[in-house]
């Protein structure tokens, strides 16, 4: 078989899921059922993004919406008062978010476990409180109004359709970087220093530095979340970012299960739709949303798509190793 | 001079003294044992070498410059690994996993490199990836054909296997075992044995704690013996095994006139 076809067919499930993806809007047709998709997209994104922390390295944030409402606040300046145009605005707040992740993690870092886990919400709950009292930068409680449109190479994205695309391609280039970072001596030592950190070191690995890394990556892709917002929906107050949405945001980890690419995008689709799907219900829905998190607990308490590892290797970009057994006394390629 | 210098070591936990005055050395291409009965310190010694628990007192050199003050990692770093006492693998990662991370700190893919992927980097990620192979085909079949299983589906003999694998790829100038034939019956320890041999011919120095005595007669160039945290022996195997301080360590003082 030739080696493209090989590659068509090894890669035809997630040609078949891009194909979905791409073909979505006309098939959803109503723009409120594509405003759906595209919040599942912005939580994608931000919940890949805590799964860097949470599922990789081990380390429990549970502030995470500061990064997410860094990123928005940014963006939205960025462009009302710098005049920044949105492709450089949007990667610029990626940039801030992760100056702050930095800044958080540098000397949090002598913290471990449970110590770590409340500065991070302490950071969340002081964001919270600087974005609400600081008048004068940010209009308190009133939020920021009237953020202008996303434009890319000349075109103004206004339509839903649009913002799909726009998300769509986000989440994408999400799922690419990770899935190269994570695959190779990056990646592995996230995981050796959530497994054993004590091996980790003695195995030659600075924990320290991985830390700072994984806390810079995850605010940077949380901070592209928060900008895709703020110009999605023209609107941010410090409410959209309270310790309330960190933990949205821990409940959608904790059902998809962590520590893989696909468990944390399976739990945002599913907890943006619940909410959306009981809305009959009214305000009994969180009452749904509550129960769904409980049984999951008591029935499968690693998520979802918890505890394995899903390959989400393209064979094009990333050829997979060959991979070699052993009998007799050779090394004998795959049959 | 000898490959790790160990000078009037002595190791305070506020007020107990795990360690006290220890010295001794391990030059290249050695067999070190370190015996002693529970409680002795042996552990603590190791810690001590590795940067886990700095010495309270004392020198640590290693080819010539100073172990103590630096990080485990920068330890390993230069060529010191390890196994430990209560096998600490990362269990939900693969076999294959485990022990490329024994050779990642060799490796220089980062953030960048990683999303860029340069050539080098998936040639780095191929050499590092036959280099494992190579060291867990020491163990003949038994490793082999788990390559992509997770760590913790294996037997306790093969997870030690693992380990040693693990401290073993990057080509460590002195290796730290602890205790490595726990818990392994007669065949397996034969097995280990023959690879600690088999490592120190290839060149590299070893400082192994180990409790089964026919095991450390075989296998020591020398023998130093700890007992509560001082060194009260060192010598061949011949020597230590008549030396009447050690007998007495381990079985307890008779007392006068009972024999």
């Amino acid at each position: 078989m030739p080696r493209a076809l090989r590659s068509i067919l090894a890669n035809l499930p997630y040609i078949g899921l891009l194909a979905l993806a791409l073909a979505l809007p006309s098939l959803l047709g109503n723009a409120y059922y594509i405003q759906v998709a595209i919040f599942i997209g912005i939580y994608i994104i931000l919940v890949l993004s805590l799964n860097l922390l949470n599922g990789y390295i081990g380390l429990l944030s549970i502030g995470h919406a500061a990064f997410y409402g860094i990123g928005a606040y940014a963006s939205a300046k960025l462009m009302m008062e710098a005049g920044l145009p949105f492709i450089l605005a949007m990667p610029a707040a990626g940039l801030i978010s992760a100056a702050f992740g930095y800044l958080i993690a540098k000397p949090t870092l002598k913290l471990s476990g449970i110590y770590l886990t409340l500065a991070t919400l302490g950071f969340n709950m002081i964001l919270f409180l600087v974005l609400q009292s600081w008048m004068s930068f940010t209009n308190g409680p009133l939020g920021i109004m009237g953020i202008p449109q996303p434009s890319l190479f000349g075109r103004e994205i206004s339509s839903r359709p649009q913002y799909y695309y726009l998300i769509l391609a986000l989440v994408l280039l999400t799922l690419f970087s990770m899935q190269r970072l994570l695959n190779c001596r990056f990646g592995r030592a996230l995981l050796a220093i959530r497994e054993d950190q004590l091996a980790a070191e003695a195995m030659g690995i600075h924990a320290a530095r991985y830390k700072i890394q994984a806390f810079v990556l995850a605010a940077f892709y949380a901070g592209i979340a928060g900008s895709f917002y703020a110009h999605f929906v023209k609107f941010i107050s410090p409410d959209s970012f309270y310790i309330y949405e960190s933990f949205i945001l821990l409940a959608m980890l904790a059902l998809g299960g962590q520590g893989n690419l696909v468990g944390p995008m399976v739990g945002a689709a599913v907890l943006v739709l619940i909410p959306e799907l009981f809305r009959f219900l009214q305000e009994y829905r969180m009452i749904v949303y509550g129960s769904v998190l409980i049984v999951m607990m008591l029935v499968r308490r690693q998520g979802l798509l918890g505890g394995k590892n899903y390959s989400l290797r393209l064979t094009w970009f990333d050829p997979p190793a060959e991979k070699k057994y052993y009998r007799g006394d050779k090394f004998l390629p795959e049959e | 001079m000898a490959l790790l210098e160990i000078e009037h070591v002595t190791k305070d936990f506020g007020g107990l003294e795990a360690l006290h005055d220890v010295s001794m050395s391990v030059d290249r291409g050695e067999i070190v044992s370190l015996i002693g009965p529970n409680g002795a310190g042996k552990t603590t010694l190791f810690n001590c070498i590795t940067g886990t628990m700095p010495p309270s007192a004392g020198r640590i050199t290693f080819e010539g410059r100073s172990l103590v003050d630096l990080a485990p990692y920068e330890i390993a770093a230069r060529g010191v690994k390890r196994t430990f006492q209560h096998i600490r693998l990362f269990d939900q990662m693969t076999v294959l996993e485990n022990v490329m991370v024994g050779n990642d700190h060799q490796g220089r893919t980062g953030i960048f490199s990683a999303l860029l992927r340069p050539p080098w980097v998936s040639r780095e990620e191929r050499t590092n990836r036959r280099k494992s192979i190579e060291v867990l085909s020491l163990f003949g079949e038994r490793l082999l054909p788990r390559l992509d299983q997770q760590a913790r589906m294996l037997s306790y003999a093969n997870r030690r296997r693992v380990e040693i694998a693990r401290a073993l790829v990057s080509g460590p100038k002195l290796l730290l075992f602890d205790e490595p034939t726990a818990g392994m019956n007669p065949h397996e320890t034969q097995g280990i044995v023959d690879l600690i041999r088999l490592i120190r011919d290839r060149g590299h120095a070893i400082l192994v704690i180990e409790h089964k005595m026919k095991v450390v007669m075989t296998v020591s160039d020398r023998i130093v013996v700890l007992d509560h945290g001082e060194k009260i022996a060192e010598g061949p195997p011949q020597a230590i095994a008549r030396n009447q301080e050690v007998i007495n360590a381990y079985m307890g003082k008779r007392r006068a006139g009972i024999d």
